[in-house]
Protein backbone atom coordinates (compact mmCIF):
# COMPACT_ATOMS: atom_id res chain seq x y z
CA UNK A 1 0.00 0.00 0.00
CA UNK A 2 1.46 3.44 -1.09
CA UNK A 3 -0.14 6.64 -1.08
CA UNK A 4 1.78 7.82 -3.82
CA UNK A 5 -0.23 7.49 -7.05
CA UNK A 6 1.40 5.65 -9.49
CA UNK A 7 1.94 7.17 -13.21
CA UNK A 8 1.23 3.96 -15.50
CA UNK A 9 1.87 4.30 -19.10
CA UNK A 10 -1.00 3.67 -20.87
CA UNK A 11 -4.66 5.19 -19.90
CA UNK A 12 -8.02 3.45 -21.27
CA UNK A 13 -10.02 6.22 -19.47
CA UNK A 14 -8.89 9.77 -19.02
CA UNK A 15 -11.12 12.32 -17.23
CA UNK A 16 -9.57 15.58 -17.73
CA UNK A 17 -10.48 18.19 -15.37
CA UNK A 18 -14.18 17.14 -15.70
CA UNK A 19 -16.80 19.38 -14.16
CA UNK A 20 -21.21 19.04 -14.04
CA UNK A 21 -23.73 21.00 -12.98
CA UNK A 22 -27.73 20.89 -13.05
CA UNK A 23 -30.13 23.71 -13.12
CA UNK A 24 -31.10 24.08 -9.60
CA UNK A 25 -35.20 24.09 -8.81
CA UNK A 26 -34.77 27.28 -7.08
CA UNK A 27 -32.97 29.14 -10.38
CA UNK A 28 -29.03 29.15 -10.64
CA UNK A 29 -27.09 25.76 -11.00
CA UNK A 30 -26.16 23.24 -8.26
CA UNK A 31 -22.84 21.91 -8.71
CA UNK A 32 -21.95 18.08 -8.70
CA UNK A 33 -18.93 17.41 -10.59
CA UNK A 34 -15.80 19.67 -9.69
CA UNK A 35 -12.10 19.72 -11.33
CA UNK A 36 -11.74 15.72 -11.15
CA UNK A 37 -9.35 14.36 -13.31
CA UNK A 38 -8.98 11.10 -13.06
CA UNK A 39 -7.12 8.19 -14.79
CA UNK A 40 -7.48 4.64 -15.53
CA UNK A 41 -4.96 1.45 -17.17
CA UNK A 42 -5.92 -1.19 -19.21
CA UNK A 43 -7.71 -3.74 -16.79
CA UNK A 44 -7.50 -1.74 -13.94
CA UNK A 45 -10.05 -2.24 -10.99
CA UNK A 46 -11.11 1.43 -9.84
CA UNK A 47 -13.18 1.96 -7.00
CA UNK A 48 -14.69 5.51 -6.51
CA UNK A 49 -15.80 5.65 -3.00
CA UNK A 50 -17.68 8.80 -1.36
CA UNK A 51 -20.18 9.38 1.49
CA UNK A 52 -23.48 10.81 0.66
CA UNK A 53 -25.50 10.84 -2.85
CA UNK A 54 -23.89 13.43 -4.73
CA UNK A 55 -21.92 13.09 -7.61
CA UNK A 56 -20.31 9.47 -7.74
CA UNK A 57 -23.34 8.19 -10.10
CA UNK A 58 -23.09 11.47 -11.99
CA UNK A 59 -19.43 11.09 -12.57
CA UNK A 60 -20.60 7.20 -13.61
CA UNK A 61 -22.68 8.61 -16.24
CA UNK A 62 -20.49 11.03 -17.47
CA UNK A 63 -17.98 8.32 -18.42
CA UNK A 64 -20.73 6.04 -19.68
CA UNK A 65 -21.79 8.98 -22.07
CA UNK A 66 -25.97 9.19 -20.63
CA UNK A 67 -24.21 12.99 -19.55
CA UNK A 68 -22.72 15.18 -20.96
CA UNK A 69 -19.89 17.56 -18.95
CA UNK A 70 -20.66 20.86 -18.41
CA UNK A 71 -16.05 21.44 -18.40
CA UNK A 72 -13.27 19.21 -19.22
CA UNK A 73 -13.60 16.41 -21.50
CA UNK A 74 -13.48 12.43 -20.80
CA UNK A 75 -11.67 10.06 -23.53
CA UNK A 76 -11.83 6.67 -23.80
CA UNK A 77 -9.63 4.62 -25.58
CA UNK A 78 -8.02 8.35 -26.70
CA UNK A 79 -11.76 9.13 -27.98
CA UNK A 80 -13.86 11.93 -26.86
CA UNK A 81 -17.34 10.08 -25.33
CA UNK A 82 -20.48 11.82 -26.62
CA UNK A 83 -23.18 9.32 -26.20
CA UNK A 84 -23.31 5.95 -25.06
CA UNK A 85 -21.49 3.32 -27.12
CA UNK A 86 -20.81 -0.70 -26.70
CA UNK A 87 -17.29 -0.30 -25.31
CA UNK A 88 -18.28 1.71 -21.94
CA UNK A 89 -20.89 -1.11 -20.01
CA UNK A 90 -22.65 -0.05 -17.20
CA UNK A 91 -24.08 -2.32 -14.44
CA UNK A 92 -26.63 0.15 -12.96
CA UNK A 93 -27.64 -0.10 -9.16
CA UNK A 94 -31.50 -0.97 -10.15
CA UNK A 95 -29.67 -3.26 -12.43
CA UNK A 96 -32.12 -1.58 -15.36
CA UNK A 97 -32.34 -5.66 -17.04
CA UNK A 98 -34.95 -5.63 -19.74
CA UNK A 99 -37.98 -7.18 -17.71
CA UNK A 100 -39.73 -8.87 -21.08
CA UNK A 101 -36.70 -10.66 -21.87
CA UNK A 102 -35.17 -14.05 -20.08
CA UNK A 103 -31.58 -14.29 -18.53
CA UNK A 104 -30.71 -15.38 -22.11
CA UNK A 105 -32.29 -12.78 -23.85
CA UNK A 106 -30.49 -9.92 -21.85
CA UNK A 107 -27.04 -11.76 -21.71
CA UNK A 108 -27.42 -11.71 -25.35
CA UNK A 109 -28.81 -8.53 -25.78
CA UNK A 110 -25.44 -6.58 -26.77
CA UNK A 111 -24.28 -9.28 -29.76
CA UNK A 112 -28.18 -9.45 -31.12
CA UNK A 113 -27.87 -6.08 -31.47
CA UNK A 114 -24.37 -6.23 -33.05
CA UNK A 115 -26.10 -8.77 -36.00
CA UNK A 116 -24.13 -11.72 -34.13
CA UNK A 117 -25.73 -15.01 -35.50
CA UNK A 118 -28.08 -17.02 -33.57
CA UNK A 119 -26.04 -19.80 -32.29
CA UNK A 120 -22.37 -18.28 -32.11
CA UNK A 121 -24.31 -15.20 -29.39
CA UNK A 122 -26.30 -18.11 -27.52
CA UNK A 123 -22.89 -20.07 -27.06
CA UNK A 124 -20.85 -16.74 -25.82
CA UNK A 125 -24.21 -15.46 -23.55
CA UNK A 126 -23.73 -18.92 -22.18
CA UNK A 127 -20.42 -18.75 -21.35
CA UNK A 128 -20.77 -15.48 -19.00
CA UNK A 129 -24.37 -16.38 -17.55
CA UNK A 130 -22.23 -20.11 -16.54
CA UNK A 131 -18.92 -17.70 -15.34
CA UNK A 132 -21.90 -15.52 -12.96
CA UNK A 133 -23.36 -18.53 -11.68
CA UNK A 134 -26.64 -18.62 -13.14
CA UNK A 135 -26.85 -22.26 -15.12
CA UNK A 136 -30.41 -23.24 -15.04
CA UNK A 137 -32.03 -19.80 -14.94
CA UNK A 138 -31.09 -19.17 -18.95
CA UNK A 139 -35.40 -18.99 -19.33
CA UNK A 140 -36.50 -17.39 -16.06
CA UNK A 141 -37.79 -13.62 -16.77
CA UNK A 142 -36.29 -11.02 -14.23
CA UNK A 143 -39.45 -10.92 -12.00
CA UNK A 144 -38.81 -14.95 -11.19
CA UNK A 145 -35.36 -14.01 -9.83
CA UNK A 146 -33.90 -12.22 -6.87
CA UNK A 147 -32.14 -9.10 -6.30
CA UNK A 148 -28.81 -10.86 -6.13
CA UNK A 149 -29.49 -13.11 -9.37
CA UNK A 150 -30.76 -9.63 -11.25
CA UNK A 151 -27.66 -8.66 -10.76
CA UNK A 152 -25.39 -11.21 -12.17
CA UNK A 153 -27.44 -10.65 -14.91
CA UNK A 154 -26.88 -7.32 -15.52
CA UNK A 155 -23.12 -8.29 -14.71
CA UNK A 156 -23.20 -11.19 -17.39
CA UNK A 157 -25.12 -8.68 -19.65
CA UNK A 158 -22.26 -6.17 -19.75
CA UNK A 159 -19.31 -8.38 -19.95
CA UNK A 160 -20.74 -10.36 -23.03
CA UNK A 161 -20.57 -7.63 -24.79
CA UNK A 162 -17.07 -6.90 -24.52
CA UNK A 163 -16.71 -3.46 -23.54
CA UNK A 164 -13.24 -1.91 -22.95
CA UNK A 165 -14.42 -0.78 -19.98
CA UNK A 166 -16.93 -1.42 -17.11
CA UNK A 167 -18.78 1.10 -15.18
CA UNK A 168 -20.35 -0.10 -11.73
CA UNK A 169 -22.20 2.32 -10.38
CA UNK A 170 -23.39 0.64 -6.73
CA UNK A 171 -24.23 -2.49 -8.13
CA UNK A 172 -24.58 -4.10 -4.75
CA UNK A 173 -26.19 -1.07 -2.88
CA UNK A 174 -29.61 -2.47 -3.00
CA UNK A 175 -28.79 -5.53 -1.76
CA UNK A 176 -28.92 -7.45 2.04
CA UNK A 177 -25.71 -7.69 4.05
CA UNK A 178 -25.41 -11.46 3.23
CA UNK A 179 -25.72 -11.57 -0.85
CA UNK A 180 -23.76 -8.28 -1.14
CA UNK A 181 -20.53 -10.18 0.25
CA UNK A 182 -21.47 -13.13 -1.84
CA UNK A 183 -21.73 -10.85 -4.99
CA UNK A 184 -18.27 -8.89 -4.06
CA UNK A 185 -16.71 -12.38 -4.22
CA UNK A 186 -18.46 -13.59 -6.88
CA UNK A 187 -17.54 -10.51 -8.83
CA UNK A 188 -13.73 -10.49 -7.66
CA UNK A 189 -13.81 -14.36 -9.23
CA UNK A 190 -15.26 -12.79 -12.74
CA UNK A 191 -13.21 -10.68 -12.69
CA UNK A 192 -9.96 -12.63 -12.11
CA UNK A 193 -10.96 -15.03 -14.27
CA UNK A 194 -11.46 -12.15 -17.15
CA UNK A 195 -9.72 -9.02 -16.51
CA UNK A 196 -11.37 -5.83 -17.30
CA UNK A 197 -11.30 -2.35 -16.58
CA UNK A 198 -13.82 -1.47 -14.36
CA UNK A 199 -14.74 2.02 -12.71
CA UNK A 200 -16.50 0.65 -9.76
CA UNK A 201 -18.87 3.05 -7.46
CA UNK A 202 -19.32 2.30 -4.00
CA UNK A 203 -20.39 3.79 -0.54
CA UNK A 204 -19.31 0.66 1.20
CA UNK A 205 -15.30 1.11 2.63
CA UNK A 206 -15.21 -3.25 2.96
CA UNK A 207 -16.47 -3.05 -0.44
CA UNK A 208 -14.11 -0.64 -2.27
CA UNK A 209 -10.82 -2.48 -0.50
CA UNK A 210 -11.63 -6.00 -1.29
CA UNK A 211 -12.37 -5.57 -5.26
CA UNK A 212 -10.31 -2.59 -6.03
CA UNK A 213 -6.56 -1.86 -7.35
CA UNK A 214 -6.85 1.66 -6.59
CA UNK A 215 -9.47 3.39 -4.53
CA UNK A 216 -10.55 7.14 -5.02
CA UNK A 217 -11.64 8.86 -2.44
CA UNK A 218 -13.85 11.50 -3.47
CA UNK A 219 -15.81 14.38 -1.31
CA UNK A 220 -19.42 15.23 -1.11
CA UNK A 221 -21.28 17.63 -2.99
CA UNK A 222 -19.46 18.70 -5.42
CA UNK A 223 -17.48 15.97 -5.65
CA UNK A 224 -13.68 16.60 -5.54
CA UNK A 225 -10.87 14.05 -5.32
CA UNK A 226 -9.76 14.51 -1.78
CA UNK A 227 -6.83 11.26 -1.92
CA UNK A 228 -6.45 8.11 -3.69
CA UNK A 229 -5.36 4.73 -2.16
CA UNK A 230 -3.24 1.92 -4.26
CA UNK A 231 -4.32 -1.51 -2.79
CA UNK A 232 -1.35 -3.76 -3.14
CA UNK A 233 -2.85 -7.03 -1.59
CA UNK A 234 -2.68 -9.69 -2.68
CA UNK A 235 -6.51 -11.13 -3.87
CA UNK A 236 -9.05 -12.97 -2.43
CA UNK A 237 -8.34 -10.37 0.43
CA UNK A 238 -9.07 -11.35 4.34
CA UNK A 239 -11.88 -8.89 5.19
CA UNK A 240 -9.93 -8.99 8.67
CA UNK A 241 -6.47 -9.29 7.94
CA UNK A 242 -4.36 -6.18 9.68
CA UNK A 243 -3.28 -4.45 6.46
CA UNK A 244 -6.97 -4.83 5.09
CA UNK A 245 -8.15 -3.61 9.04
CA UNK A 246 -5.68 -0.99 8.86
CA UNK A 247 -6.39 0.49 5.31
CA UNK A 248 -10.36 0.54 6.31
CA UNK A 249 -9.40 2.68 9.35
CA UNK A 250 -7.03 5.11 7.54
CA UNK A 251 -9.77 5.67 4.51
CA UNK A 252 -12.66 6.02 7.20
CA UNK A 253 -10.70 8.90 9.26
CA UNK A 254 -10.29 10.75 6.43
CA UNK A 255 -13.60 11.07 5.50
CA UNK A 256 -14.70 11.68 9.27
CA UNK A 257 -12.03 14.45 9.79
CA UNK A 258 -13.90 16.46 6.46
CA UNK A 259 -17.92 15.82 6.88
CA UNK B 1 -63.12 -35.53 9.22
CA UNK B 2 -62.47 -35.56 6.20
CA UNK B 3 -60.82 -32.99 4.24
CA UNK B 4 -61.26 -32.36 0.64
CA UNK B 5 -58.38 -29.91 -0.74
CA UNK B 6 -59.20 -27.75 -3.88
CA UNK B 7 -57.13 -26.47 -6.18
CA UNK B 8 -57.46 -22.37 -6.47
CA UNK B 9 -58.86 -22.22 -9.89
CA UNK B 10 -61.26 -25.14 -8.73
CA UNK B 11 -62.49 -23.73 -6.30
CA UNK B 12 -63.16 -19.87 -8.31
CA UNK B 13 -64.83 -21.48 -10.92
CA UNK B 14 -67.17 -23.73 -7.87
CA UNK B 15 -67.96 -20.38 -6.71
CA UNK B 16 -68.51 -18.58 -9.92
CA UNK B 17 -71.14 -21.98 -11.01
CA UNK B 18 -72.76 -21.61 -7.28
CA UNK B 19 -73.24 -17.71 -7.76
CA UNK B 20 -74.84 -17.86 -10.84
CA UNK B 21 -77.08 -21.35 -9.97
CA UNK B 22 -78.25 -18.81 -7.12
CA UNK B 23 -79.30 -16.15 -9.47
CA UNK B 24 -81.25 -18.86 -11.54
CA UNK B 25 -82.73 -20.08 -8.79
CA UNK B 26 -83.82 -16.81 -7.55
CA UNK B 27 -85.24 -15.91 -10.82
CA UNK B 28 -87.14 -18.80 -11.05
CA UNK B 29 -88.84 -18.41 -7.39
CA UNK B 30 -89.84 -14.80 -8.10
CA UNK B 31 -91.20 -15.66 -11.32
CA UNK B 32 -93.16 -18.58 -9.95
CA UNK B 33 -94.50 -17.18 -6.67
CA UNK B 34 -94.98 -13.77 -6.67
CA UNK B 35 -96.23 -10.74 -10.07
CA UNK B 36 -93.10 -10.31 -11.44
CA UNK B 37 -93.89 -13.82 -13.81
CA UNK B 38 -96.33 -11.50 -15.18
CA UNK B 39 -93.30 -9.20 -16.44
CA UNK B 40 -90.87 -11.53 -17.50
CA UNK B 41 -90.58 -15.15 -17.92
CA UNK B 42 -89.06 -17.71 -15.87
CA UNK B 43 -84.80 -19.00 -16.56
CA UNK B 44 -86.71 -21.79 -17.54
CA UNK B 45 -88.64 -20.97 -20.56
CA UNK B 46 -85.89 -18.34 -21.61
CA UNK B 47 -82.83 -21.39 -21.75
CA UNK B 48 -85.29 -23.54 -23.16
CA UNK B 49 -85.93 -20.99 -25.88
CA UNK B 50 -81.96 -20.14 -26.42
CA UNK B 51 -81.71 -24.38 -26.66
CA UNK B 52 -84.29 -24.11 -29.19
CA UNK B 53 -83.19 -21.16 -31.40
CA UNK B 54 -79.36 -23.06 -31.15
CA UNK B 55 -80.52 -25.44 -33.28
CA UNK B 56 -83.78 -24.12 -34.71
CA UNK B 57 -84.15 -21.11 -35.86
CA UNK B 58 -85.13 -16.99 -34.97
CA UNK B 59 -86.03 -14.83 -37.98
CA UNK B 60 -83.98 -16.42 -40.87
CA UNK B 61 -81.36 -17.87 -39.13
CA UNK B 62 -80.73 -19.85 -35.82
CA UNK B 63 -78.53 -17.75 -32.37
CA UNK B 64 -75.15 -19.48 -33.20
CA UNK B 65 -75.67 -17.18 -36.92
CA UNK B 66 -76.95 -14.42 -35.29
CA UNK B 67 -74.22 -14.37 -33.16
CA UNK B 68 -71.22 -15.18 -35.74
CA UNK B 69 -72.62 -11.60 -37.78
CA UNK B 70 -71.77 -9.93 -34.59
CA UNK B 71 -68.95 -11.48 -34.01
CA UNK B 72 -67.80 -10.88 -37.72
CA UNK B 73 -68.15 -7.61 -37.52
CA UNK B 74 -67.13 -6.67 -34.28
CA UNK B 75 -63.83 -8.33 -35.02
CA UNK B 76 -62.95 -6.91 -38.67
CA UNK B 77 -63.66 -3.25 -36.87
CA UNK B 78 -61.61 -4.35 -34.31
CA UNK B 79 -58.89 -5.60 -36.27
CA UNK B 80 -58.66 -2.72 -38.61
CA UNK B 81 -59.30 -0.01 -35.01
CA UNK B 82 -56.79 -2.02 -33.26
CA UNK B 83 -54.14 -1.87 -35.95
CA UNK B 84 -54.33 1.66 -36.23
CA UNK B 85 -54.26 2.45 -33.06
CA UNK B 86 -51.65 0.83 -32.37
CA UNK B 87 -49.36 2.35 -35.32
CA UNK B 88 -50.67 5.84 -34.55
CA UNK B 89 -50.13 5.60 -30.38
CA UNK B 90 -46.56 4.25 -31.04
CA UNK B 91 -45.70 7.03 -33.70
CA UNK B 92 -47.39 9.30 -30.95
CA UNK B 93 -45.39 7.86 -28.12
CA UNK B 94 -42.16 7.49 -29.99
CA UNK B 95 -41.76 11.13 -32.16
CA UNK B 96 -42.96 14.64 -30.91
CA UNK B 97 -43.68 15.78 -34.53
CA UNK B 98 -46.51 12.04 -34.80
CA UNK B 99 -47.50 13.41 -31.78
CA UNK B 100 -47.68 17.49 -32.65
CA UNK B 101 -49.90 16.38 -36.10
CA UNK B 102 -51.76 13.72 -34.42
CA UNK B 103 -52.61 14.99 -30.64
CA UNK B 104 -55.24 17.86 -31.74
CA UNK B 105 -57.26 15.91 -33.61
CA UNK B 106 -57.23 12.87 -30.91
CA UNK B 107 -58.21 15.22 -28.47
CA UNK B 108 -61.40 15.96 -30.32
CA UNK B 109 -62.42 12.59 -31.91
CA UNK B 110 -61.82 10.88 -28.51
CA UNK B 111 -65.10 12.17 -26.55
CA UNK B 112 -67.42 11.49 -29.16
CA UNK B 113 -69.16 8.37 -28.66
CA UNK B 114 -69.42 5.65 -31.32
CA UNK B 115 -73.23 5.12 -31.46
CA UNK B 116 -72.78 9.65 -32.50
CA UNK B 117 -72.08 8.33 -35.68
CA UNK B 118 -74.34 6.07 -36.62
CA UNK B 119 -76.54 8.45 -38.94
CA UNK B 120 -73.29 9.80 -40.72
CA UNK B 121 -72.16 6.08 -40.80
CA UNK B 122 -75.46 5.20 -42.91
CA UNK B 123 -75.19 8.18 -45.06
CA UNK B 124 -71.35 7.29 -45.92
CA UNK B 125 -71.76 3.78 -45.87
CA UNK B 126 -75.31 3.26 -46.67
CA UNK B 127 -76.98 0.20 -44.42
CA UNK B 128 -74.63 -2.99 -45.25
CA UNK B 129 -71.52 -4.14 -43.40
CA UNK B 130 -69.33 -1.55 -43.78
CA UNK B 131 -71.09 1.14 -41.96
CA UNK B 132 -71.33 -1.50 -39.05
CA UNK B 133 -67.30 -2.28 -39.63
CA UNK B 134 -66.93 1.61 -39.37
CA UNK B 135 -68.60 2.52 -35.98
CA UNK B 136 -66.67 -0.60 -35.07
CA UNK B 137 -63.35 0.39 -35.93
CA UNK B 138 -64.16 4.49 -34.22
CA UNK B 139 -65.48 1.91 -30.74
CA UNK B 140 -62.04 0.44 -30.47
CA UNK B 141 -59.40 2.91 -31.81
CA UNK B 142 -59.49 5.71 -29.40
CA UNK B 143 -58.91 3.71 -26.57
CA UNK B 144 -55.96 1.35 -28.58
CA UNK B 145 -54.34 4.51 -29.25
CA UNK B 146 -54.90 6.34 -25.51
CA UNK B 147 -52.98 3.33 -24.09
CA UNK B 148 -49.78 2.42 -27.11
CA UNK B 149 -49.43 6.59 -26.78
CA UNK B 150 -49.11 6.67 -22.96
CA UNK B 151 -47.05 2.72 -23.11
CA UNK B 152 -44.68 4.00 -25.43
CA UNK B 153 -44.12 7.35 -24.08
CA UNK B 154 -43.77 6.29 -21.04
CA UNK B 155 -40.80 3.59 -21.46
CA UNK B 156 -38.16 3.17 -18.98
CA UNK B 157 -35.18 6.27 -19.69
CA UNK B 158 -32.99 4.11 -17.84
CA UNK B 159 -33.89 1.19 -19.96
CA UNK B 160 -33.71 3.03 -23.02
CA UNK B 161 -29.85 3.87 -21.67
CA UNK B 162 -29.15 0.76 -21.05
CA UNK B 163 -30.23 -0.27 -24.84
CA UNK B 164 -27.69 2.38 -26.22
CA UNK B 165 -25.02 1.50 -23.90
CA UNK B 166 -25.06 -2.05 -25.33
CA UNK B 167 -25.36 -0.79 -28.64
CA UNK B 168 -28.50 -0.56 -30.30
CA UNK B 169 -29.41 1.99 -32.48
CA UNK B 170 -32.65 4.09 -32.78
CA UNK B 171 -34.70 1.68 -34.51
CA UNK B 172 -33.64 -1.33 -32.49
CA UNK B 173 -34.19 0.80 -29.70
CA UNK B 174 -38.12 1.00 -30.35
CA UNK B 175 -38.37 -2.35 -31.23
CA UNK B 176 -36.64 -3.84 -29.01
CA UNK B 177 -37.60 -1.75 -26.00
CA UNK B 178 -40.55 1.14 -26.56
CA UNK B 179 -42.43 -1.63 -28.09
CA UNK B 180 -42.42 -4.09 -25.64
CA UNK B 181 -42.95 -1.92 -22.87
CA UNK B 182 -45.72 -0.99 -24.36
CA UNK B 183 -47.60 -4.14 -24.58
CA UNK B 184 -49.27 -4.22 -21.29
CA UNK B 185 -50.95 -0.67 -21.49
CA UNK B 186 -51.49 -2.21 -25.48
CA UNK B 187 -53.73 -5.00 -23.85
CA UNK B 188 -55.07 -2.88 -21.53
CA UNK B 189 -56.89 -0.81 -23.99
CA UNK B 190 -57.70 -3.54 -26.51
CA UNK B 191 -59.82 -5.28 -24.07
CA UNK B 192 -61.80 -1.80 -23.38
CA UNK B 193 -61.81 -1.49 -26.34
CA UNK B 194 -62.84 -5.32 -27.22
CA UNK B 195 -65.98 -4.25 -24.88
CA UNK B 196 -66.82 -1.22 -26.57
CA UNK B 197 -66.97 -3.09 -30.19
CA UNK B 198 -69.39 -5.32 -28.65
CA UNK B 199 -71.68 -3.06 -27.23
CA UNK B 200 -71.24 -0.76 -30.37
CA UNK B 201 -72.02 -3.54 -32.75
CA UNK B 202 -75.39 -4.04 -30.81
CA UNK B 203 -76.29 -0.42 -31.23
CA UNK B 204 -75.70 -0.56 -34.63
CA UNK B 205 -77.47 -3.50 -35.39
CA UNK B 206 -80.26 -2.47 -33.42
CA UNK B 207 -80.50 0.82 -35.42
CA UNK B 208 -80.33 -1.16 -38.40
CA UNK B 209 -79.89 -4.70 -39.92
CA UNK B 210 -81.32 -8.06 -41.12
CA UNK B 211 -79.53 -10.22 -38.90
CA UNK B 212 -76.86 -10.27 -35.73
CA UNK B 213 -77.69 -10.49 -31.97
CA UNK B 214 -78.86 -6.42 -31.59
CA UNK B 215 -81.48 -7.50 -34.68
CA UNK B 216 -82.80 -10.74 -32.20
CA UNK B 217 -83.47 -8.24 -29.43
CA UNK B 218 -84.91 -5.34 -31.38
CA UNK B 219 -87.34 -7.43 -33.43
CA UNK B 220 -87.72 -9.33 -30.32
CA UNK B 221 -89.38 -5.68 -28.97
CA UNK B 222 -90.87 -5.09 -31.84
CA UNK B 223 -93.05 -8.17 -31.67
CA UNK B 224 -93.67 -8.22 -28.17
CA UNK B 225 -91.80 -11.24 -27.66
CA UNK B 226 -90.17 -10.77 -24.50
CA UNK B 227 -88.68 -14.30 -24.72
CA UNK B 228 -86.65 -13.33 -27.26
CA UNK B 229 -85.54 -10.50 -25.82
CA UNK B 230 -84.21 -12.41 -22.74
CA UNK B 231 -82.40 -15.01 -24.84
CA UNK B 232 -80.92 -12.37 -26.86
CA UNK B 233 -79.76 -10.24 -23.89
CA UNK B 234 -78.40 -13.88 -22.48
CA UNK B 235 -76.86 -14.80 -25.88
CA UNK B 236 -75.36 -11.43 -26.06
CA UNK B 237 -73.61 -12.15 -22.28
CA UNK B 238 -71.81 -15.45 -22.95
CA UNK B 239 -70.25 -14.15 -26.25
CA UNK B 240 -68.75 -11.27 -24.40
CA UNK B 241 -67.55 -13.58 -21.64
CA UNK B 242 -66.50 -15.81 -24.40
CA UNK B 243 -64.67 -12.72 -25.38
CA UNK B 244 -62.98 -10.91 -22.57
CA UNK B 245 -61.50 -14.28 -21.48
CA UNK B 246 -59.96 -14.86 -24.83
CA UNK B 247 -58.39 -11.20 -24.33
CA UNK B 248 -57.23 -12.35 -20.99
CA UNK B 249 -56.18 -15.59 -22.31
CA UNK B 250 -54.00 -13.94 -25.05
CA UNK B 251 -52.76 -11.20 -22.66
CA UNK B 252 -51.29 -13.78 -20.19
CA UNK B 253 -49.19 -15.27 -23.02
CA UNK B 254 -47.65 -12.48 -24.73
CA UNK B 255 -47.27 -10.72 -21.22
CA UNK B 256 -45.80 -13.54 -19.49
CA UNK B 257 -42.92 -11.35 -18.35
CA UNK B 258 -45.29 -9.14 -16.40
CA UNK B 259 -46.57 -11.96 -14.19
CA UNK B 260 -44.20 -13.39 -11.79
CA UNK B 261 -44.27 -17.33 -11.35
CA UNK B 262 -48.07 -17.43 -12.49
Amino acid sequence: MSLEPRRPVEHVIECENIGKSFPAPGGGRREVVRGITLRARENEFLALFGPGQCGKTTLINLIAGLDSVTSGRVLVNGETVREPGPERGVVFQSTAIFPWLTTMGNVEYGPRMAGMGRAERRRKAQRYIDLVGLRGFENAFPVQLSGGMKQRVGIARVYCNEPRVMLMDEPFGALDAQTRYLMQEELRRVWEAEKRTVVFVTNNIEEAIYLADRIVVLSNCPATIKREYAIDLPRPRNYVSPEFLGLRKEITSIMDSTL
Amino acid sequence: MMKIRLSRGMIDVLSGAASIGCFLLLWLALTRHTGLGELIPGPDVVLAALFKGLFGKVGRHGILVHAGYSLARVLAGFAIGGAAGVVIGLSMGWSRFAEAVFQPLYRVVRPIPPIAWIPISIIWFGLGESAKVFLIFLASFANVTLNAWSGARDADRQLIGAARMLGANQRQIFLTIVLPSAVPQIFAGLQVAMSNSWATVLAAEMVRSSEGLGWMIVTGMSNNDIVQILSGIVAIGVVGFVLSVAMRKAEALLCRWNHGGR
